[in-house]
């Protein structure tokens, strides 16, 4: 499964829903909807391959997850117009992913998940990747925006749904609070 | 079951490679707004945002309320990334403090 549904979140939901007993079908529907998230990724991506071929957008979107989104985006001069690099980069998170699964099959009764700060690797490494991201005081107040408001709509409507919205609703205030912040810095050059 | 099985696999290639590709494919070939530049900017630290946050405020079952032991570590690990970026600092200071917190909490 790893293989062909490079999926994290999807996955072990789809484990949980095998184990309930629940049909192909909603377990189908669950994982698209978990994955609308790579929307707004991909869209971002498509801004740094503007000269590839359909084919090769496919190959590269294919392994698109969170978190060589987050890695290829913490140094956008390496992926712009380079689709060997992000190729690179996908393969070998998804080889990780892969070999991780298969040793975690065999040997993952032998310690407890629950041991030794594994709970928070990923939380520690998100939280670089986000201050990575986080290059000026707009950023700052966009990270925060969305912070929060994840908090409301994660509280507020069922599933994955809030990070979306709260992405959405974060990203689009920075549109319109941009041109105003850069407009108060030029006067505030001028005077 | 063995055809179950093959349907929710394929099922679940297939959800998972839209949304990756669909964007993609279509923006990289037309010109963008500069207004949807600037918010497509944004998507990277609103999104990493939104999955940091809940992490330190919702339990496993998605019950609201603050998780002091991931809330405790976090602090020190924004502030390391944040002086540092270095990423694998970052995950073994936040492993280590949080498995020290384990034993105190």
């Amino acid at each position: 499964m790893s293989l062909l549904v490079y999926a994290g979140a999807s996955q072990f939901i789809a484990v949980e829903m095998i184990l309930k007993g629940i049909t192909w079908f909603p377990i189908v529907l669950t994982t698209f909807f978990i994955n609308l998230r790579h929307l707004l990724m991909s869209s971002t991506f498509s801004l740094f391959f503007n000269k590839n071929s359909l084919r090769a957008l496919g190959l590269l979107s294919a392994q698109l997850t969170d978190e060589s989104f987050a890695v290829a985006m913490s140094d956008t001069s390496k992926i712009s117009n380079r689709p060997i690099y992000l190729l690179g980069l996908h393969m070998t998170s998804h080889l990780a992913w892969i070999s991780g699964s298969v040793g975690g099959a065999f040997f993952g009764s032998l310690i407890d998940h629950r041991e030794y700060g594994l709970p928070f690797a990923l939380p520690a490494l998100f939280i670089c990747l986000l201050m990575i991201q986080t290059k000026s005081p707009l950023h700052f107040g966009i990270m925060v925006i969305a912070g929060v408001s994840s908090l409301f709509f994660k509280w507020a409507f069922p599933g994955n749904w809030y990070i979306l919205l709260a992405t959405l609703l974060a990203s689009g205030i920075g549109v319109i609070v941009k041109p105003k912040a850069q407009r108060s810095k030029v006067k505030g050059e001028r005077g | 079951m063995k055809q179950e099985n093959l349907l929710l696999i394929f099922g679940m290639a297939i959800v998972t490679f839209i949304p990756r590709f669909i964007p993609m494919a279509f923006l990289s070939r037309r010109n963008i707004p500069e207004k949807v530049k600037v918010g497509l900017e944004y998507i990277p630290v609103a999104i990493l945002s939104t999955i940091v946050f809940p992490i330190l405020f919702f339990d496993e079952g998605g019950t609201f309320g603050i998780q002091p032991q991931f809330l405790l570590s976090a602090i020190p690990v924004f502030a390391f990334a944040w002086k540092t970026r270095n990423l694998w600092g970052s995950v073994i200071i936040g492993m280590v403090i949080y498995w020290s917190l384990g034993f105190v909490l």
